[in-house]
Order: C-alpha cells, then sequence, then structure tokens
C-alpha cells in the first residue's frame, strides 16, 4: 500500500489553513493540520474528503439551453467555450466596454492571476461577498496607512496574562482566521487572558466567554465610543502612545466629540448597561494589552463607523502592534512578474462610478468593486459579463431574488441585458443554474497555487503552497489555468510567461525560491515572526506618519469621527417589523458555497449542521404563543419564507437568528433538511443605498422583520 | 488494572465535530459517493447542556465515544461472545469474525455508542484506535482535537496529572473508563 502525508492548503473556507493530506494508492483518505503551521484543520478541512468525491462534481463544460434560472445545460466540449468567451470578451473590448467585465472570486493571492488577466484586459474584480472586511481594510489604511488590511485578528498566541480579547460580532471559534485560534483563544485564556464576547447571540466563543455583552444589532459603534469617552474624560488613555503617535491635533478633536458621548447617552442606543460600558472600558485601560478580533461588527451596513470607532479605541489604548492588540501586516518580498497591468481606473470606470449613483459613490474607498452592487450595475447596463469563480450570488446577495431578476433581464429585442454569465465551479449551484457555461473547475486537492498575503493569521508573512495530491476528474481545469490561457488570447503581452508554475517561479525568485524548491521544503515559508511595534521604525503609512483619527476627508460625509447612532437598516420599518433579523454562522458552513452545503458530513446532524432553525428567545416565543418547532413564517419589507422555530436562550429577546447561506436548490445533500436562505428576507444593497457604507464599501446583510406562528 | 483512556476537558471542547469527521474519515465510515446526512456511523458524538435563562446562561460540550466500561453491558449482552475486553489496555473490542449480527449489545449499550453496519450484518464501534494506540500514536480524537481538548493516556496516570494540576474530575460524568474534567471555581 502506497500511503503518504502530502503538504497543502485547504480551501473549505477563506482562511486557507496549512493542512496535511493523506493520500492512499491515489485516493484521498484523510485531512491533518499541518504541525510546521500551527496544526490544526478543522471539521470542514476534515470534510474536504466528502467534497472531493461527491457524486456531483462536475466533471466537463456545460452550455445553457433553457433559460437562465432553469438549469437546463448539455455538455459541451473546452474548446466550445473558451472560444465563445473569448469571442465575447474580445468584442466587449473592440467596443470600449472591456470595464464591462467583472469577474467574482475570492483572490488566493494578491497577485492571483485571474486578477492580473483582469488588470490586463481592463475588467474588474469584487469579491463575491458583500464585503464583510472591507471597511476594516478602509479603516485601518485611513487610520494606520500601509498595506490593505484583511480580517487580521489580534495574534491570540501573543496574549499576555492579563490580556483582553473581545470578540464584537466574530464567531472566532469558526476557525475564518485560522483553525488554531480555538486553540490560541483558550491558551491565552489559561495564562490569565480575559474572554469577552459582544453578539446578540450566544455563541459557541461566548460559551467560553468570561463575559457575555448581549449587545443590540449595530449598537457597537455606540459601546466602543462610550468606552473611550470614559477612558478619554478620565484621564486612563495611554498617554506615551496618544503623545507621540496620534498625529497632532486629532486626540484633540477626538476629545471634543467625545463629549457627549457618554456611557449613559451611548447605552440607550446599543442597550448595554452605562456600567457595564464604564466596567469593560476600565478593564481594557488597565489591561496589558486589548484585542479587537470582529470584522464586520455586528451585522451593520455602516460599517466603516465601526471600524473608525474600533480603530480610535485601540489608538487611545495603545494597542497598536503589540503583543495582543492590532497587528500591523507586512508584505512578503516576492518578484513582480513584468511588465505588471495596471488596471483600469475603478474610480472612473467601476460600475459604481458609472451608473446614476455615481454621485453618491464620491468618497468609495475599498479597492474592488461593490459586489453587492452587482444587480444594480447590471440593470444599469453598466455590467455587461460576469464570470464567477467560487461563489454563489444566487444566495449570497443580499436581496437574492433582484439578482436573479437582474441576470434574468431582456432588452426590447429580447437579449439578455447581462450578455455574459459564466460559473467556475466544482459543483452545480444556484449561481449555476443561471449561466450561460458552467465550467468545472478543479478542486482544492487538484491544483498549484501560490497563496500570499499579508495578513494571513496562518503564516503571518510568508507563502504557501497548494499543490496537487490526487488527480482531477474528467475535464476540470482550474480556473487560474484558463485565466491564464484567456490571457495569452486577448492581452498576451502580459502572459508571456508558459503557465501557472512558471508565473509563481517568476514571484518566488524574490525569494530565492521556486515552486520545485518550495515544495521540496514542504509547501511553506515563513520566517514565524510577526514583529511588534514596526511603527517605531519610520512611523506609520500614513502621510503624517502618525494615526490619523480624524478623517477630514469625510467631512461633507459627516464621517470625519464615526457615527454612533443604529444602523439605517435597523431604524427603518421599526415600527411594522419589531424583530431584528440576525444572520449567524457556525464552524460547519461559513457562506452559501456548496463546499460545505452540499457535503454530507457537514450537513449530517451529528457530524455538522443539517437545518436552519430561526433561533428565537424562550421567553418572546412564550409571548408570542411560539412552540418549539413549530413552522412560523418571517416576513420583511421584501420577503418572506417559512422556517422551524427553535426556541432558545440563546439570543436576545428582540432578535431572531438565521443560519446564513442555506436554501440551495441543487446538489444531492444541499437540498435536504428545508433549509431556507436569509437573503430571500433581506432588501436589495444597491436598491436602498441609504442603508449602506458608501465609502468604507460594505453592505447591509441583516434586516428588520416579523414573526407569525 | 490496566486501562488507556482519554480525559475530555469541559473547559476546552467546543463542540466542534473535528473529532467526529476526523475519525469517520480515518475508520473508512464515509462512502463519500453516497453518504447522506443521518445515514452515516459514527463512533463519538458531542453532547452539551445548557444551564440559566437569557442572558445568564453557560453552555457546555463533550465527545461521547464508547467509555470502554469496566464491565460492559455490551459484553454481558452478546451471545455470541464476540465483544471482550482486553487485559493489556482495557480496550473494549467487538471481534467483526464472531460478530453474527445480534444487535443484543447495541440494545445493552447505555451510551448509544455502537453501530450496525447493516451490508456486513456486524455491529461496530470506537475501539479506542486499537492500532494506532499500539503503535505508539493517540487516537485520532485526542490528535486532532481542536481546542487539545482530549488528552490520551493510562487512565491512572491521567487522573495523577489531573490532580497535579487541580482540575476537578466529574465523577458522574466519569462513571466508566473515560475521565471528563473541568478547572474548579
Amino acid at each position: 500500500m502506497n500511503s503518504r502525508w502530502i503538504p497543502t492548503m485547504c480551501y473549505q473556507c477563506k482562511a486557507e489553513c496549512a493542512i496535511l493530506a493523506r493520500v492512499e494508492n491515489g485516493v484521498l483518505k484523510e485531512v491533518r493540520g499541518n504541525p510546521r503551521a500551527r496544526g490544526k484543520a478543522c471539521v470542514k478541512g476534515m470534510a474536504g474528503v466528502s467534497l472531493e468525491y461527491s457524486p456531483d462534481r462536475l466533471t466537463h463544460p456545460l452550455k445553457r439551453v433553457g433559460h437562465r434560472g432553469e438549469g437546463k445545460f448539455e455538455p459541451c466540449s473546452w474548446d466550445e467555450a473558451l472560444h465563445a468567451i473569448t469571442a465575447k470578451l474580445r468584442e466587449l473590448r473592440d467596443r470600449g466596454e472591456a470595464h464591462k467585465l467583472t469577474a467574482s472570486f475570492f483572490p488566493h493571492s494578491i497577485t492571483d492571476p485571474k486578477w492580473r488577466f483582469l488588470n490586463a484586459y481592463g475588467g474588474f474584480i469584487n469579491t463575491a461577498l458583500p464585503h464583510c472586511d472591507s471597511a476594516k481594510i478602509v479603516a485601518c489604511i485611513k487610520a494606520m496607512g500601509g498595506v490593505p488590511n484583511h480580517h487580521i485578528p489580534p495574534n491570540f498566541a501573543s496574549v499576555p496574562k492579563g490580556g483582553v480579547i473581545i470578540l464584537a460580532g466574530r464567531h472566532a471559534m469558526g476557525c475564518l482566521d485560522d483553525a488554531a485560534v480555538p486553540r490560541d483563544i483558550l491558551d491565552a485564556k489559561e495564562r490569565g487572558a480575559i474572554l469577552v464576547v459582544i453578539d446578540p447571540v450566544f455563541t459557541a466563543d461566548a460559551a467560553k466567554a468570561d463575559w457575555w455583552i448581549p449587545v443590540r444589532p449595530s449598537g457597537d459603534t455606540a459601546l466602543f465610543t462610550g468606552m473611550t469617552h470614559h477612558i478619554v474624560m478620565n484621564g486612563l488613555h495611554n498617554k506615551a502612545f496618544t503623545e507621540n503617535w496620534i498625529r497632532e491635533g486629532d486626540f484633540e478633536k477626538l476629545k471634543d466629540y467625545l463629549a457627549d458621548k457618554t456611557p449613559e447617552a451611548m447605552s440607550a442606543i446599543c442597550d448595554v448597561p452605562a456600567r457595564d460600558i464604564v466596567k469593560l472600558a476600565e478593564m481594557c485601560a488597565s489591561a496589558p494589552s486589548v484585542g479587537v478580533d470582529s470584522f464586520k461588527g455586528i451585522m451593520l451596513g455602516q460599517a466603516l463607523d465601526f471600524g473608525h470607532a474600533w480603530t480610535n479605541f485601540l489608538a487611545v489604548t495603545g494597542n497598536i502592534d503589540n503583543p495582543g492588540g492590532q497587528p500591523l501586516p507586512d508584505l512578503t518580498p516576492l518578484s513582480p512578474v513584468l511588465p505588471a497591468p495596471a488596471g483600469p481606473s475603478l474610480a472612473e470606470k467601476g460600475w459604481h462610478r458609472t451608473g446614476p449613483d455615481k454621485g453618491r459613490f464620491g468618497k468609495y474607498s475599498f479597492i474592488m468593486e461593490p459586489t453587492w452592487y452587482e444587480a444594480q450595475a447590471i440593470k444599469n447596463g453598466d455590467l455587461k459579463v460576469l464570470v464567477t469563480a467560487e461563489c454563489n450570488p444566487a444566495l449570497t446577495e443580499m436581496g437574492q431574488e433582484e439578482w436573479r431578476k437582474a441576470v434574468t433581464m431582456t432588452d426590447e429585442k429580447g437579449q439578455y441585458q447581462l450578455e455574459m454569465l459564466v460559473s467556475y465551479e466544482i459543483m452545480l449551484s444556484e449561481t449555476s443554474k443561471y449561466a450561460d457555461y458552467v465550467l468545472p473547475d478543479k478542486s482544492y486537492f487538484e491544483r498549484w497555487e501560490l497563496l500570499y498575503m499579508p495578513w494571513w493569521y496562518n503564516f503571518g508573512h510568508g507563502v504557501a503552497l497548494r499543490q496537487p495530491v490526487v488527480a482531477a476528474p474528467g475535464e476540470c481545469r482550474h480556473s487560474n489555468e484558463v485565466f491564464i490561457e484567456l490571457g495569452k488570447r486577448l492581452c498576451p503581452e502580459y502572459f508571456a510567461f508558459k503557465d501557472d508554475l512558471e508565473y509563481y517561479d517568476i514571484q518566488l525568485a524574490g525569494l530565492g525560491l521556486s515552486v520545485g524548491k518550495l515544495q521540496d521544503m514542504g509547501g511553506l515559508w515563513s520566517p514565524g515572526t510577526t514583529g511588534f511595534r514596526k511603527y517605531e521604525h519610520g512611523g506609520f503609512g500614513t502621510p503624517s506618519k502618525k494615526m490619523h483619527l480624524y478623517w477630514e476627508d469625510l467631512e461633507d460625509a459627516g464621517q470625519a469621527l464615526p457615527r454612533v447612532f443604529l444602523a439605517p437598516e435597523y431604524d427603518a420599518d421599526a415600527d411594522a417589523f419589531p424583530f431584528f433579523l440576525i444572520s449567524y454562522r457556525t464552524i460547519f458552513h461559513q457562506g452559501s458555497g456548496q463546499w460545505t452545503h452540499n457535503n454530507p458530513q457537514l450537513r449530517d446532524p451529528i457530524g455538522g449542521f443539517r437545518e436552519n432553525p430561526v433561533l428565537i428567545n424562550a421567553a418572546t416565543a412564550r409571548r408570542l404563543g411560539i412552540e418549539d418547532g413549530a413552522m412560523v413564517t418571517l416576513r420583511s419589507r421584501t420577503g418572506s419564507l417559512k422556517a422551524r422555530a427553535k426556541c432558545t436562550e440563546r439570543i436576545r429577546p428582540d432578535c431572531l437568528g438565521l443560519h446564513h447561506g442555506f436554501g440551495s436548490t441543487v446538489g444531492r445533500v444541499a437540498v435536504l433538511g428545508g433549509g431556507v436562505s436569509d437573503n430571500a428576507l433581506i432588501p436589495d444593497s444597491g436598491m436602498t443605498l441609504d442603508w449602506q457604507d458608501l465609502v468604507g464599501g460594505e453592505s447591509h446583510v441583516s434586516t428588520r422583520v416579523t414573526v407569525e406562528g | 488494572m490496566k486501562q488507556l483512556s482519554l480525559a475530555i476537558d469541559l473547559d476546552r471542547c467546543i463542540g466542534c465535530k473535528t473529532c467526529v469527521a476526523a475519525c469517520r474519515n480515518a475508520k473508512g465510515l464515509v462512502d463519500h459517493a453516497s453518504a447522506l446526512p443521518g445515514a452515516i456511523p459514527y463512533y463519538l458524538r458531542v453532547e452539551s447542556d445548557r444551564q440559566g435563562i437569557y442572558p445568564d446562561i453557560s453552555i457546555r460540550s463533550w465527545v461521547m465515544p464508547c467509555q470502554h466500561c469496566k464491565n460492559a453491558a455490551c459484553i454481558k449482552a452478546c451471545k455470541a461472545e464476540a465483544i471482550v475486553k482486553d487485559e493489556q489496555t482495557g480496550i473494549v473490542r467487538i471481534l467483526a469474525e464472531k460478530c453474527t449480527g445480534g444487535r443484543a449489545c447495541i440494545e445493552a449499550c447505555p451510551y448509544g455508542v455502537i453501530q450496525f453496519d447493516a451490508a456486513r450484518n456486524k455491529a461496530h464501534k470506537c475501539d479506542l484506535c486499537w492500532d494506532r494506540v499500539h503503535n505508539g500514536q493517540k487516537p485520532v480524537c485526542a490528535e486532532v482535537c481542536l481546542t487539545d481538548a482530549i488528552r490520551f493516556g493510562e487512565k491512572e496516570l491521567l487522573k495523577m496529572e489531573l490532580e497535579a494540576e487541580g482540575k476537578e474530575i466529574v465523577k458522574k460524568m466519569s462513571a466508566q473508563s473515560m475521565l471528563y474534567f473541568r478547572t474548579p471555581g
């Protein structure tokens, strides 16, 4: 028997943890965390074996034969599919509309070959998500400068005794940062760190917390600002940091702004008692470190305000790039692949800047198209070709029905307004049903990929190699290979390298490495250091070299300092729809991808999470006469659905909880269990711009609802 | 008496089920091409309980593998004498070659951990990774535990280790050969 463990990288979620895959006679059998890189893989990673051998795997390209949405296809050849796609892209560019191509995917590195193609061709990228982290990225860049900051959490392994860990609306034990995070948090607790979970839902993290604070949804900006008030007004701030590392004048402006943001005033907004705001503020002010992991806070569309409030809080407490605080990411010194395509100007040609709402996006700061405006862009005629890869907007988009409507809209000649929709996937998804071509991707166990980002928790400023451990079925081709081929056809001057491996070799030369050498090293290169207080050598990456707490460029927008009021999507319709809908996640399912939802192990009641009942506070249920297990109807201003009620003590009485990502109508396993999609209730983001973060680029992912038995 | 054991840390188990999936893969319990939710065998499961009323609540989770009982009911129930407690390790094993598929063990087991393979007409269950532990390795569940909540070793030594660390063994849960513990207070 030929059995060996091969190092590679997981891709059951965006954390992309380093794993070992056991392959026996060419068949994948088991997965483990790679002991050379924190050593953990979560339940999703383990269940990747079932994904690999799903009978639903796509094995050859498909061409649509019915209407979009019907899901009727016939097999076609790669030649035919690529010929059609190339012809459409050539035509689009020839008519001066290359910028009307968007590819929707999660970039696995900042030089992902798909992204290179878009830059070379003249199209755009979006993340296929509501940009759950863009406001944090924008807030970090505005306050601290430097490289974009993805969902970099505190380095939990660095939290000292007595340090405070705050998880605000963040299910860190769901492993979206890294599979080692739950262990690292619990280890930190064992050495005396304090875990505080701020969340309307009592999560698995809350079950391990020293203190659970069930905040009102979107009240987190007020909560953090109330703490900052107490700390600053009582002289509890870190004077060494604020005097030396905050831009001159900003602290005074912050102080003026804070004058009326008392814990009592903020308590009225966030529904956390003022005494608790004071208690947490004093706990943080006296702790050796405070780290906040939050991503986007509690489901709000004005996430930049929260990112700002949180950054200001960390600044006044001096918790920037210290052990246990907010790390500043570094870039790995890889070599550029020349010539480097500049890409089109997002500010001039992005579809949020060319349509009727262009004026409202004037301060938009994120580096990608706002995914959540996609449906509107199609309706506006500003998005003509959409390629989706490893994403599922038909379920993921807020207002999913509007996305479906947009991709099926026709002009007066009966032609689809979105001229081509391509879905690149390993198995049919809700989105695939609408595609003109469905292309069979290689799974993450079958492909090469060079992963490097400045922000990943799991390998710091390093690189990691994803390598094929088993052969791909049928005619599967990795999307990167195909985008490189499209590049060779459409913009060959930028694709003079032979293939993906040569592309990675050129980049790795900057480290004195190659794919082969990296493979020989076990697929990982990382010096293992994050570095602390790096700003002491050359300052911050801002123009002043210090932290900017006051953002004068947003004075016109009223966001020079954070707005503390409740997010507008929660304020709207409050009388007609008395409950906040909370879209929550578990370790078993992070998004709407078929990787987990069509995975029998992850939908198994013993091994995963099968259904998504509506969580309803037990007292609320009693008041409404709703019994545990009863079917209830949820209604919002734009939709309704029926689901089973789960009466629980684990949620605020004014909230209802629905697990995100369910509701697929395709997939042998995904259709089981009666799951419903939260996005059927959530209004379309492009049609509710007043609710969105038009600077940070995030959109609301929740809404107000009613529940009836 | 010789007894290998798992010691499960109630302060660290987060109920993530990583051990369940890894165990299934290692033991070949999943036919990936045909498996359906609700019909996949398992050798351990996660249980949890909640205390209190909103907002003052606590929830703890733990894993429930075969308890490798001191006087195992499954052994007594099996007319075919296909279940034995190994003298060297204390592991309770089902000997597949002797199992006649009578299922009495499944009825008798107070912990509900015995599975039945209808195609082979055999009962099967956790054997504490018999092959691995005879080769110096931990059981899979202990190796993969996301939070290092599962310790493995000889029961007496685990008890000694927990006592030295000031841990409290929850006696009600530790009636057989597996240990469940927490930090007092």
